[in-house]
């Protein structure tokens, strides 16, 4: 009986830390980390997704390890250990990528050595896979993985609608195509210029606000927009302190 | 000091195991990765020229300017000649180097060119990448200058790239210029018949 109990309340935690990184801890919109990517890569939907999901394997892949690990590793050298671990799963996506999916990697390749320095991956290390199980840092991978994925996918979206005009997928599978139906129709170019990241990454977290402060009033709870975000506890920041 | 030790030891353990899976890695990929880059300038090659029976990629001649060494493929059909694909680079585009491959044929003109490397701005200067610009290229012939119509020439510039479009036209054209030059010199050194 006890047993099964506390599989339960395991499976409960597994599940919770799964799906906090989809909206409650959203890489992007709620611990705003990764931004250098998320600015840089989200020209469209293509390349927001491909990043996610390299990024995502990583991140799984190293939560892994770290846990796995976390109890040799001294905390005097913890975070040089967690970026020699971080920086050989790159560079192995990398190196399978350009051998045995060379077109992607074609793609991808600008963004794979990204990923090193993307503080999702360190961040989630030092928050969470140094403190916690491997089931556990392995949902909460997962999770991060998956809601950085469908937040760069959706800036990325909204960034190519409104600068092309279109939505590609693959290559060549055209979702949308405004210019093709429209004539002369003129695209908000600036949208996928740098300037652009910014743009869409401020309207999309004030929606995001907008949209959890409707959720609260509902509750009849007062919204209180994330002020003194410590993501989750990281204490990278705080190193030296 | 103890704890000076161990810190020492762990990190190396660590460094030393993840040292033999990159190279265990390494060891496994080389191959396909060769592989692939020959697959991709073959791909090139094949984008750029007519249809030919031969390994262009094996069939070179190199020309040197100056400190950079240039390399042209030769095509042969039935050891009948085809033509000639060769990469270009340009400095001038709007946002550094772009990479392009030319395929000049037989009867001297341009068959079709091939955007090997750009990171021209997206959704302008980008758009160098499209069939509708690219194939505005095939047919021109070797004698004249490529120009964008601004300039008097036959290539209709992308709108609001125009940087990007005379760009390629100077790269084809300092390429086609070069491979003219040196003519004799290229197919010669093939066996070409």
């Amino acid at each position: 009986m006890a047993k099964s109990k506390s599989l339960k309340r395991e499976r409960m935690t597994f599940y919770k830390e799964l799906i906090k990184g989809l909206w409650k801890e959203n890489p992007i919109f709620r611990l705003v980390l990764g931004m250098c990517p998320t600015l840089a890569v989200t020209t469209s939907l293509e390349n927001g997704l491909g990043m996610g999901m390299a990024t995502t394997f990583v991140l799984i892949c190293s939560n892994i390890v770290i846990a796995i690990i976390r109890n040799m590793i001294p905390s005097k050298v913890r975070i040089p250990c967690f970026i020699v671990v971080i920086a050989s799963f790159v560079t192995i996506v990398d190196l399978l990528m350009n051998g045995f999916a060379h077109q992607l990697h074609g793609q991808l390749g600008i963004f794979i050595p990204l990923i090193v320095v993307n503080c999702i991956i360190l961040g989630r290390a030092e928050a969470f896979a140094s403190k916690n199980s491997v089931l556990m840092s392995l949902a909460d991978g997962i999770g991060m993985g998956i809601g950085f994925t469908l937040g760069l996918a959706l800036l990325g979206s909204c960034r190519e609608i409104l600068g092309e005009g279109m939505l590609t997928v693959w290559g060549d599978l055209k979702l949308l195509d405004i210019p093709a139906r429209v004539e002369n129709y003129q695209a908000l170019v600036v949208m996928i210029l740098p300037p652009g990241a910014f743009i869409a990454l401020g309207c999309l977290l004030a929606l995001m606000n907008k949209v959890e402060s409707a959720i609260a009033h509902r509750q009849g709870r007062t919204f209180v927009p994330p002020q003194n975000l410590d993501c989750r506890h990281c204490t990278i920041c705080k190193f030296g302190d | 000091m103890k704890e000076v030790l161990k810190l020492v030891l762990v990190l190396t353990a660590i460094c030393v195991i993840a040292g033999l899976c990159l190279a265990l890695v390494d060891k496994l990929t080389t191959e396909p990765i060769r592989k692939a880059e020959r697959q991709d300038t073959l791909d090139a090659i094949k984008a750029v020229l007519p249809e030919y029976d031969n390994e262009p990629d094996r069939n070179i001649s190199e020309i040197v300017v100056g400190k950079q060494t240039n390399v042209f493929y030769v095509a042969t059909m039935r050891q009948a000649y085809v033509g000639t694909a060769f990469a270009v680079t340009s400095k001038e585009g709007y946002g550094g180097e772009m990479k392009i491959m030319v395929g000049v044929t037989a009867d001297d003109g341009v068959h079709a060119i091939h955007v090997l490397k750009q990171t021209e701005t997206p959704g302008l200067g980008a758009k160098i990448e499209k069939p509708k610009f690219k194939e505005k290229f095939s047919g021109a012939p070797l004698s004249t200058t490529i120009k964008v119509k601004k300039d008097g020439g036959r290539i209709e510039s992308i709108t609001g790239a125009t940087i990007s479009s005379r760009a390629v036209c100077k790269a084809v054209s300092e390429g086609i210029d070069l491979f003219v030059k040196n003519k004799d010199a290229i197919l010669k050194s093939d066996n070409v018949q």
